[in-house]
């Protein structure tokens, strides 16, 4: 049990990023971005004992990274005073001062959170250049679907860059 | 720029990468171990609290019954009761099990589908409307328990009595419609905060099955 933990922290560890990601698509605010990190790290742990079974760690994060994410917006998006809560430490806050400082990549986050849930996670697996395979494999559609579902999101995210100043950058 | 090239895209999202600062190994451990502590004390605090409530009602019931073994309706009325509290806390556990052990290693459709299933079953299926029949009887059939027993009379007697006539009756008048308005508000409103969860659920679903 030991052993499998320090097995599950290592990957995790290496991982971690997939988790920060999936959590910026979902959330806007830097405390349930932090909640829903701790949140996935609970469920992967959880699923932990069915790794063998599927295809590969990657598609095992992101699988749960968003099945968990999706089931914690809704919860989420009725507890507003969330974004008044003053104290967040350390990751997120690095990472958004970071992320704001760059205002490209802040604009195309914000028109990544204009999108629905499904469409959020098939953008972020476009934009982690993911294969079509791996994209049908985490979402549940077929191959064929794919390339057309990235192709309506893209339609809509790049409609969403442009209304925001996207457009005059 | 007025349109943003594909290969663009990629390259911004990119600076997530190399911006986000990764966590250590013991801060991820005390991250999990911090939520799994959480999450088992609440569960411990919720069942711990519905198996004490349970057992307290249950040995309330026997006791009870043993000092009236002569009543034969209100042995019926405490019998009626457990069988009920027995058979809805063995139901409550089972679901509560259900829910908790799901897992997330699906794919989001499978997820969803599997997600979609429990609820519907829970909100829409044969015995989904059950708890609102079932409240009304608990309660009226714990009043019954609780007063014909400290009323030290048979359960016939307790209703012509004159105590029961002039006094009880009016408690029972004021209180019994507080206490079910109490439970009925609470009752619907978990159960449209689940129907609306269900249906944001179903959407997303069937967003992805009109793409198959």
């Amino acid at each position: 049990m030991k052993s499998d933990k320090k097995e599950f922290l290592k990957i995790i560890s290496n991982y971690q990023g997939i988790l920060y990601k999936v959590s910026l698509v979902y959330f806007k605010s830097k405390a349930d971005r932090e909640d829903n990190f701790q949140e996935i790290v609970y469920q992967l742990w959880k699923s932990y004992p069915n790794l063998q079974k599927t295809k590969s760690i990657g598609s095992w994060i992101y699988a749960v990274s968003i099945n968990t994410s999706i089931s914690r917006v809704k919860k989420e998006s009725r507890i507003e005073y969330r974004e008044k809560v003053p104290e967040v430490p350390d990751h997120f806050n690095n990472l958004i001062d970071k992320i704001s400082k760059n205002e490209s990549l802040e604009l195309l986050l914000d028109a990544i959170h204009n999108l629905n849930e499904i469409d959020k996670s098939i953008m972020l697996l476009y934009l982690e250049e993911k294969s079509y395979d791996e994209i049908a494999e985490i979402i549940g559609i077929t191959k064929s679907n794919v390339g057309v579902r990235i192709n309506r999101a893209k339609k809509i995210l790049k409609q969403n860059l442009k209304n925001s100043s996207y457009g005059n950058y | 720029m007025g349109t943003i090239e594909n290969k663009e895209l990629q390259k911004i999202w990119k600076r997530v990468d190399t911006e986000s600062n990764q966590k250590s190994k013991d801060e991820l451990n005390l991250l999990l171990a911090s939520k799994a502590k959480q999450t088992i004390n609440k569960y411990i605090v919720m069942i711990g609290l519905s198996i004490a409530i349970c057992l307290g009602l249950i040995t309330w019931l026997i006791i009870a019954s043993l000092n009236r073994q002569n009543d034969l309706i209100y042995l019926i009325n405490n019998a009626t009761l457990g069988v009920i509290i027995f058979i809805s806390f063995i139901y409550y556990l089972s679901s509560f099990y259900k829910l908790q052990n799901k897992r997330y290693n699906h794919s989001l459709k499978g997820w969803l589908e599997a997600r979609v299933k429990i609820l519907s079953v829970w909100l829409n299926g044969r015995f989904s409307k059950l708890e609102f029949y079932l409240f009304p009887l608990l309660f009226i059939l714990t009043f019954l328990s609780i007063h014909v027993y400290s009323a030290d009379l048979n359960f016939m007697e307790v209703f012509k009595s004159e105590k029961f006539l002039e006094e009880d009756i009016w408690g029972m008048i004021v209180f019994t419609p507080i206490v079910l308005a109490g439970g009925f508000y609470t009752l619907i409103k978990t159960r449209k905060y689940c129907l609306k969860n269900l249906a944001f659920l179903r959407n997303l679903h069937d967003r992805l099955c009109n793409m198959s």
